[in-house]
């Protein structure tokens, strides 16, 4: 995973340098915690799945992201926080190719799914109608794809029914199965969990386990760090426009890299 | 250029499936149509001013207006729930969403006429059916040049509050070459005279679709962007 | 040169080219009324030509850059592009005004009604219209980046309605022709009358580069005081 270059303070350092090893092994313990070490790229580059590099985004003349960069490797889940207004959200919408910053760039290697906030769907149409026409606009001819993806989120049943009827889980979960439904290498989600009941909770995070056990890689925005801690591999902090140290989660206990990111201590 | 072309006429079926099911559009369109038609012909003096003098122009505004109220629900259910990020998320080309939509409001609007056409010809009593193909393609001409203008300029003012009170602020002055000329050529129509008489009027509009069509396609993508 | 001092000196400078050609036009009218001949068939009424037919230039030059300026800004992304367009358009919007006032008050002792549906006049009645809209519109956008994009496809569709409604109006006169001959656009001028009519095009002329300049030096000065609240904690 590539994050930050010097020491771990967050701080303005966003810079992608070296690599440490894979998941979770060869990082130095220091005090900071965390992969610390700027040094040479070892892990192979055919598994990177997206790549980020001086992302520059303003809305008038406010500096919104100044200078992100990031990377990930397939099967990674990178869990990004940070306070209100930070960027975040922002933040994924150019990674997902929806908004074009004004510097930088952002190569992706393979086809995104996003889940956001709005469902991206059209109320008026049923669940299967819905992603049988997303199906369509990514070149999917084949029918099963759209009933094996309501099988994958649990909606065989309410295939039929229009989505303007559907709870928030429910719409949360077709939303899913519509970024899903391309197969893609990596997911982008922003605050999946917020508006859930406790167990629609339950089963979303249960879903993106799944998905990392086959290796997609994924960016969540959350501060649900209960719910979540789980599911991710590391963890990186947004604030005032950039990225701080991204932190390994292997062996560590979530909650406490949380706790240390938000104080500002790594 | 192929996948533009699937593309927009999968947005265009989506839409106009859509638009079967909640009808609401559509039936708002048509019963305006109705008042407006019966308006015009009320609010004239019967003993100076024929129906068949008024004919064209009550026609014409009709059309007008009633595209208009369908113009906005295009993009409308596109931000309800953000479906257009969706489709942006897509390898569909940008240009298709343009396309699609444009054959979605062309079908609507086609609709709109076809079922007001008929309801003209009851109120104001004029003698369509000899010139019924001449009629049609200058009408289907100007509609071209509604819809490609109004599909941009909808896709602008969805955005704002006002888009119903912005929508026909911006459009009408665009309308005027395509509206006079389909004015202009439906009256000798009507009177009988062959279509040459009405060329002059038929390249106007004719121009103005090409014009128009293309420079609101090349357009669109910016209007687009965030 | 910061944005706040760019838009100072443009201002000053605005405010001196409106000035001299306020100078000018007076000069203008002071020619036009005293030295120049009355015009034998319109009398005293036609003098109100010096003032229309260089509204209507002004006029017209004012939305035609607004849509060059709009092309610009759409390719190089450039705020001040638009910035300017939008000055443009709204001392466009202005010399309209004028001319839609002037038109009539010529027009109905010369030809007994108060409107006439000639190219130039309806011309600008629709396009006054429109950049009123543009007006609205940008009022009601916010971000300026979206606000920009969309003034100039409004702005280069404008361009292009121009010559349509010019060729609307010529056909529905050739086919019904009024029953006054209408020549308000370069009738045969004898040689006083001629000067005085391009004397007055220039001051107008130089007028809308005045109000250009002061407009723009205005925009300029309300991005600075946006640029400095972003900035403030």
């Amino acid at each position: 995973m590539l994050g930050c270059a010097g020491r771990g303070r967050g701080g303005p350092s966003n810079m992608a340098a070296g690599a440490t090893g894979g998941k979770g092994g060869g990082h130095a313990r220091g005090p900071a915690g965390g992969s610390n070490v700027s040094g040479a790229v070892t892990a192979p580059a055919m598994d990177a799945v997206l790549s980020a590099s001086g992302v520059i985004r303003r809305f008038g003349y406010r500096t919104v992201l100044a200078g992100v960069s990031l990377s990930l490797r397939r099967g990674e889940v990178l869990l990004l926080v940070g306070p209100n207004g930070a960027g975040k959200t922002t933040l994924l919408r150019v990674l997902a190719g929806l908004l074009r910053p004004a510097k930088g760039h952002v190569e992706r290697h393979g086809a995104i799914g996003m889940v956001a906030h709005d469902a991206m769907l059209y109320p008026a149409l049923s669940a299967r109608a819905n992603l049988r026409f997303f199906a369509r606009l990514h070149g999917i001819a084949d029918r099963g794809r759209v009933d094996a993806v309501l099988e994958q989120v649990g909606l065989s049943r309410r295939a039929d029914d229009r989505v303007g009827t559907f709870s928030r889980g429910m719409l949360q979960r077709v939303a899913i199965a519509r970024a899903l439904v391309h197969e893609p290498g990596l997911l982008l989600f922003d605050e999946p969990l917020s508006g859930l009941d406790a167990a629609a909770s339950r089963t979303l995070v249960e879903l993106l386990v799944s998905f990392r056990e086959r290796g997609t890689a994924m960016i969540i925005v959350s501060h649900e760090m209960e719910r979540l801690g789980r599911v991710a591999t590391h963890m990186v902090r947004l604030a005032a426009g950039r990225v701080g140290h991204v932190e390994s989660l292997a062996g560590r206990d979530p909650g406490a890299v949380f706790a240390d990111l938000m104080r500002g201590d790594l | 250029m192929g996948s533009t072309f699937r593309a927009a006429w999968h947005i265009a079926v989506k839409d106009l499936a859509i638009e079967w099911r909640t009808k609401t559009a559509f039936a708002s369109g048509l019963v305006f149509a109705v008042l407006v038609l019966a308006v015009l012909f009320f609010s004239r003096d019967p003993t100076t001013v024929s129906a068949t003098d008024i004919a064209p122009g009550a026609m014409w505004v009709t059309f007008t207006f009633a595209s208009m109220l369908g113009l906005n629900r295009a993009f409308l259910i596109e931000r309800e729930l953000r479906a257009l990020d969706g489709i942006l998320l897509t390898p569909a080309p940008r240009a298709a969403i343009y396309w699609g939509k444009f054959v979605a409001n062309l079908a609507f609007v086609g609709a709109i006429e076809a079922i007001s056409l008929p309801l003209f010809v009851l109120f104001y009593d004029v003698p369509i059916w000899q010139r019924l193909g001449e009629l049609i393609l200058v009408i289907a001409m100007a509609t071209v040049a509604f819809v490609a203008v109004g599909t941009l300029l909808s896709a602008m003012v969805v955005r704002t509050r006002y888009a119903e009170l912005m929508l026909p602020l911006l459009l009408l002055p665009f309308l005027v070459p395509p509206l006079v000329a389909g004015v202009q050529a439906t009256a000798p129509l009507l009177d009988g005279r062959p279509l040459s008489d009405v060329s002059g009027w038929l390249k106007l509009i004719a121009g103005f679709d090409v014009a128009f069509v293309t420079l609101a396609a090349l357009l669109f993508e910016v209007v687009l962007d965030e | 040169m910061t944005l706040r001092e760019r838009g100072n000196r443009i201002a000053r400078l605005g405010t001196v080219v409106t000035a001299l050609a306020l100078l000018g036009l007076a000069g203008v009218y002071v020619r036009a009324i005293v030295y120049t001949p009355v015009e034998a068939a319109q009398g005293a009424a036609q003098k109100i030509f010096y003032v229309h037919v260089p509204s209507a230039w002004a006029g017209l030059m004012a939305f035609v850059i607004t849509g060059l300026l709009s092309i610009l800004y759409l390719w190089l992304k450039d705020r001040r592009l638009d910035l300017a367009a939008a000055a443009s358009a709204e001392v466009g919007v202005a010399f309209s005004a004028i001319i839609l006032t002037t038109g009539p008050i010529w027009g109905k002792p010369i030809w007994g009604t108060w409107w006439t549906w000639d190219a130039r006049l309806t011309s600008t009645l629709f396009l006054f219209l429109l950049f009123v809209g543009y007006i609205v519109l940008r009022g009601v956008l916010t971000d300026p980046g979206i606000r920009g994009r969309f003034s100039a496809v409004i702005g280069i569709m404008a361009l292009f309605l121009v010559p349509f409604i010019h060729l609307t109006v010529y056909l529905f006169r050739t086919l019904h022709p009024a029953p006054i001959v209408l020549k308000p656009s370069r009738p045969s001028l004898p040689g006083d009358m001629l000067t005085t009519l391009l004397l007055s095009v220039g001051v107008f002329t130089v007028l809308y580069a005045g109000f250009l300049m002061l407009r723009y030096g205005l925009g300029l000065l309300r991005e600075a005081r946006e640029e400095e609240l972003a900035d403030a904690p």
